[in-house]
């Protein structure tokens, strides 16, 4: 797969405050590629800056082998980007916009197509002000595609949606990606990442803390297995031997209700032996998620900030 | 792609209706109040009763004077009870009682024309006493079949045969202060709203140059301007016997190139407003001092002289200087070129702070 974002050394300074430090990665031509941190981690700034919007203050942005600072109007001809939050005008119906916005580009496609593709066909003739949340979303998502580009930016598209709203746009981003575009997409939902994304960049604090595709990050978590079980009477002799094994705790102060996180199956093993013995309730084997490596990588900093504050 | 973008521009124009407000609907209210007070029978001054108890013919020839004067409005009420009942109550401002016996010659019978007033009118009674006074004073010569030794003749500036009146003035003002506010004000906010909006940064993220995303802003904006100048000449013209006595396609040539430099200040206060809010206040910060003394409403040479000489470098100042040098006086706005150095000042300093300071999104 020929990569079609190079970002080299690429930093960000707003006076004494580093927004992005250092960072370098690719992004490979079909996959989808996943910025992931906490909210002011930097993803935003990243996106913009190889979106153009903004300055780097350091290092080199190659986007469809152009130089970001050099072609920025090709690059732009050839990218779609979503902002965070919905940012159309008020007094245009949703067909409106689109035409309007697709005369800004070389070439582009049917504003009806876009529409249905989304299933906003009926309304067309709609101000975004009577849209919901997750309609919103989605012609935000629609409006990035009007220049049929080839890399797609889609910056937390999926923030303060409901469940059902965020699995349907998951839907139509994975239906983006099947028509051959790339995509790059900021989220802070761990489920949504290893569901949607290829690859995965952890973001904290300004820098890449860890890169990879996506399995293969999970795997690199320090405990990749896991269980999670209920048993109402679990003896203090059996906590003690099940600790021995793994990191054992209880799930949000329920003494009935335990999870378990293993480095070995061996280890695993033979804690399924145990509690299998005591015929528990409920009782789950799964690895670990994305989320467990996020927490393992980035906690024992959320922690320290507790500490300064 | 400039068309569309125009195109749309005029649409989301048409469809904001607090704009369509404040940049039409506002200035038609400011031109029908001036012409219900100073349009239309535009020397009259006020209301006044006449009662003629007299025959003669001095007594008959004043009455018919003052009804021809067209420089009052005359009450129907003849009697001088009535009549005086109303001027306490403010409906009319003055009664004017000839005395039976007025205009005999006997030396007995009363040499006197009474007027009983309305403090609150005093400008009425000012010209009233005045055109009495020279009324009689000519009567008095006749009779003494004498001359007056002196006399005043006074002219007006510009050509003599045109009549302008305050309303003229006004309206020209309005004219102005229509430009100023909704330019100023509906850039400010629009950009400051697009701008909260991401609209801006939306924008940036498409190959469209800014310059061309500004110029179509500021175009369809001048086209509302056209409609808001047409409907103010229409109304205040038609409704109210105002004069445009220059030239119609020179006084809209001004307006725009006002239209213009207002807009470009409203891009300067979007640079500084971080919302629409901020660009509200900023805009009338702006504006509305500026409306009472650039001189929409009275001359600026009417304030104290070290103010007028402050203000009539004010951005309004100069361009209603010249709308009116076009309107009332049918001259060309070039008779003064200070008024057009004023005015270029203005661009292009606005227009330098724009081009350094707006930016469409953060960097």
């Amino acid at each position: 797969m020929p990569s079609v974002i190079q970002v080299r050394n690429l930093t960000k300074k707003y006076g004494s405050n580093i927004a992005v430090n250092d960072i370098s990665f690719e992004v490979n031509k079909g996959e989808v590629f996943g910025l992931l941190g906490e909210n002011g981690a930097g993803k935003t700034t990243t996106l913009e800056m190889i979106e153009g919007l903004r300055k780097p203050t350091d290092g080199s942005i190659q986007i469809l082998g152009h130089d970001a600072k050099e072609k920025l109007t090709e690059i732009k001809e050839r990218i779609g980007v979503q902002l965070q939050s919905s940012a159309y005008y008020s007094n245009l119906t949703l067909t409106e916009i689109l035409d309007l916005f697709a005369t800004f580009y070389p070439k582009h496609l049917e504003t009806l197509d876009l529409l249905r593709m989304v299933g906003l066909e009926e309304k067309k003739d709609a101000y975004i002000g009577s849209l919901s949340g997750g309609q919103k979303q989605r012609f935000s998502i629609v409006a990035s595609l009007i220049n049929d580009p080839e890399i797609v930016f889609l910056d937390e598209p999926t923030t303060g949606l409901d469940p059902l709203a965020r699995r349907r746009l998951w839907d139509n981003i994975t239906a983006i990606k099947t028509q051959g575009k790339t995509i790059i997409l900021t989220t802070h939902y761990m489920e949504e990442a290893e569901i949607l994304c290829d690859h995965i960049a952890i973001m904290d604090h300004g820098k890449i803390i860890a890169s990879d595709e996506t399995h293969k990050l999970i795997e690199k978590a320090r405990e990749p297995l896991k269980i999670t079980f209920i048993d109402n009477q679990l003896t203090e002799d059996d906590k003690s031997d099940l600790k021995k094994l793994g990191n054992f705790k209880d799930i949000a102060g329920k003494d009935y209700y335990f999870e378990m996180n293993f480095k070995t199956q061996p280890e695993l093993n033979k804690a399924l032996r145990i509690i299998q013995a005591r015929d528990p309730e409920s009782l789950t084997v799964t690895r670990a998620s994305l989320e467990d490596v996020f927490i393992e990588l980035t906690g024992r900093r959320i922690g320290d900030e507790e500490d300064e504050a | 792609m400039m068309l569309k973008l125009f195109v749309s521009n005029l649409k989301m124009l048409a469809r904001n209706k607090q704009s369509l407000f404040w940049s039409l609907f506002f200035p038609l209210i400011f031109t029908v109040i001036f012409g219900l007070f100073f349009g239309r029978e535009n020397n009259m001054s006020g209301t006044i009763a006449v009662v003629n108890e007299s025959q003669t013919q001095i007594a008959t020839g004043l009455d018919k004077a003052l009804t021809d004067s067209k420089l009052f409005n005359i009450s129907s009420e003849k009697n001088f009870d009535a009549a005086k009942t109303l001027v306490e109550k403010s409906k009319i401002s003055a009664v004017v009682e000839i005395p039976g016996t007025f205009g005999s010659l006997a030396p007995t019978d009363s040499k006197e024309v009474k007027v009983f007033y309305d403090p609150g009118s005093a400008q009425t009674v000012q010209i009233l006493n005045n055109f009495i006074g020279g009324y009689l004073t000519q009567a008095s010569f006749q009779i003494q079949k004498s001359q007056p030794l002196f006399s005043v003749k006074s002219e007006k500036t510009g050509n003599t045969t045109r009549s302008y009146s305050y309303f003229d003035f006004v309206m020209a003002g309005i004219l102005g202060l229509a430009l100023m506010n909704s330019s100023i004000i509906g850039i400010a906010i629009a950009i400051s709203s697009y701008r909260e909006d991401k609209i801006l940064k939306r924008i940036t993220t498409t190959p469209l140059p800014t310059w061309k995303f500004i110029s179509m802003e500021v175009l369809s904006r001048l086209v509302v301007n056209l409609v808001q100048i047409g409907l103010i000449l229409a109304v205040g013209v038609y409704g109210f016997h105002g004069h445009v006595y220059g030239n119609l396609f020179v006084l809209l040539g001004i307006a725009l190139i006002g239209a213009i430099l207002f807009q470009l200040l409203g891009f300067v206060i979007a640079t500084f407003a971080k919302n629409p809010d901020a660009a509200q206040s900023m805009s009338q910060v702006i504006a509305i001092p500026m409306m009472f003394l650039a001189g929409v409403f009275f001359p600026i040479d009417s304030l104290p002289s070290w103010l007028s000489s402050i203000v009539q470098y004010l951005p309004l100042a100069p361009l209603l200087r010249m709308l009116r040098a076009v309107s009332t006086e049918a001259q060309s706005p070039f008779t003064n070129p200070i008024n057009i150095a004023i005015v270029a000042g203005w661009i292009v300093l606005t227009l330098s702070f724009t081009i350094w300071r707006f930016r469409l999104s953060d960097e």
